[in-house]
């Protein structure tokens, strides 16, 4: 199988990537190796059960949970040491008028 | 030389040199070695030098614990409070934690002394170190090769002897193969062992931070001070050993049953393999009995990692946006643009290549055959492990 351009812009959209033209030839021509290696988990396992445990079987009962703690926050500057906040808000750039 | 851990601890007992001297030793190695081989890409000697003062004072009280003006090193993907911690990513550049991982916690209460962050490969993807944004580190024992990665750093810190131990973190291999690489001791613990909270994360139902050193007993003293449940990494356990680490590796070998898997030996190469072969009959000689299993589920266990790997990748690296960690595009016509610019510029390309795999195998129609399936061989290799026991 092999992936298109338009599935590749369309992957990057939902990853919130860019990329230049001349990228996306590359990368779509690499897509398609990685797939090729995701798709190896498709061989038999000898001795393999037909149908595997449902994965949602291993669920965490709320009772296997600790109770909620309130327990003190980290202060607002230094959650805001790392960029320009504003107020002890992040700020964003106006982008709408 | 490179030193042992109890070994150190009893010349700084002794006062045949103050935890100080150590480290201005190993700093000295450091200046005159890292430019070349590029193993920190953070240095953090101010810290050292205070944390080796207090630890001098400890020492003179004599109530110190082992670790106690040890210089060591961590991955640049550990948090520590105030100083650098980048995943060697651009992303992350100048990027300052504002609290500590509960590994590293740990280890300043035991008066470890911290020398600097060792490079790795981005957001810890990869297995030679070079997809670091500030290069890659080159292996001490020929600089013509690679360490190995992702935790190449933190093996190179320790073979050169710039620390005597340091943390790596491991996924996929990414602490047991550059420990290989460089010839150091590397040890994965079994998930849960230890607290995750402030690593930085790559693949969360993978990861987990380990010791890397010249020694297993080194190894098995780092692990006892760095294991145990954490309430704030909810898949942590505090599990009963019994003893310590380190005493168990005092323990006779008679009667202990060790299972060596044919899947282990596909492929290999035949020095490993004979020297494997030699380690079991020393084991057999010294009474350990020799179990051949099989785990045929394991053939799968690679495409089944990078599958799992990617899909949490894609969903942790989300959270790199451009608004709280301090790297953002320099112009952008919106939230959205301000985002996709910030997040192409800022990530390299392995990363942008996992977090693309991770989103393919997400969405919806890919969801069943990849990652669903995945998770479905991996309770398989699950159920061959516990058959075996």
């Amino acid at each position: 199988m092999s992936i298109s351009k338009t599935e590749i812009e369309k992957l990057a959209k939902l990853a919130k990537l860019s990329f230049s033209d001349e990228e996306l030839e590359r990368f779509t021509a690499e897509f398609d190796e990685i797939i090729a290696f995701a798709d190896t988990i498709n061989q038999s396992i000898e001795g393999g059960t037909e149908e595997i445990r449902n994965v949602g079987a291993r669920m965490v009962s709320f009772d296997d949970l600790r109770a909620d703690e309130v327990m003190p926050s980290l202060p607002n500057e230094k959650i805001l040491s790392n960029v320009e906040g504003y107020n002890g808000f992040f700020s964003v750039e106006r982008s709408k008028k | 030389m490179r030193t042992k851990i109890s070994e150190l601890a009893k010349r700084l007992r002794n006062r045949e040199i103050s935890a100080v001297e150590l480290t201005k030793a190993y700093i000295g190695a450091i200046e005159k070695l890292n430019p070349t081989l590029n193993a920190y890409v953070h240095l953090t000697f101010d810290t050292a030098l205070n944390a080796a003062e207090q630890a001098d004072q400890r020492l003179k009280e004599g109530d110190a614990p082992l670790l106690c003006g040890i210089p060591m090193a961590l991955k640049d993907n550990i948090c520590t409070d105030g100083l650098n911690t980048t995943c060697c990513s651009k992303i992350l550049k100048g990027f300052k934690p504002y609290y500590d991982a509960t590994v590293w916690e740990k280890l300043k209460a035991h008066g470890a002394v911290l020398l600097g962050k060792t490079n790795m490969d981005e957001f810890a993807m990869g297995s030679t170190s070079e997809t670091s944004c500030y290069g890659a580190p080159l292996n001490p024992r020929n600089t013509n090769y690679v360490t190995g990665g992702s935790s190449g750093g933190s093996a190179a810190a320790v073979c050169a002897n710039l620390a005597v131990y340091s943390l790596g973190s491991d996924t996929g291999g990414s602490i047991r193969q550059p420990a290989s690489f460089c010839g150091v001791v590397g040890l994965k613990p079994t998930y849960g062992a230890v607290s995750r909270y402030g690593l930085i994360a790559y693949g969360s139902s993978l990861d987990q931070i380990g010791p890397m050193t010249n020694s297993v007993k080194d190894a098995a003293i780092v692990f006892d001070a760095i294991k145990g449940g954490d309430r704030r990494d909810q898949t942590s356990v505090d599990y009963d050993y019994g003893s310590s680490l380190a005493e168990c590796l005092d323990r006779d070998v008679k009667g202990m049953r060790i299972g060596v898997a044919e899947e282990f030996f596909d492929g290999i190469n035949p020095e490993i393999k004979s020297k494997i072969e030699e380690a079991i009959k020393l084991f057999e000689r010294n009474g350990a009995v020799i179990e051949n299993i099989r785990l045929p589920a394991l053939k799968l266990a690679l495409p089944v990692y990078y599958i799992i790997a990617c899909a949490e990748a894609s969903s942790n690296l989300g959270r790199y946006d451009g608004i709280r960690y301090g790297y953002r595009t320099s112009s952008y016509t919106s939230i959205e643009d301000m985002i996709v610019k910030t997040r192409s510029e800022g990530f390299g390309d392995e990363v942008k290549r996992r977090i693309m795999l991770g989103t393919y195998v997400l969405s919806s129609g890919y969801y069943d055959a990849y990652y669903k399936k995945a998770c479905l061989i991996r309770e398989e290799i699950n159920r061959e492990f516990d058959a075996v026991f």
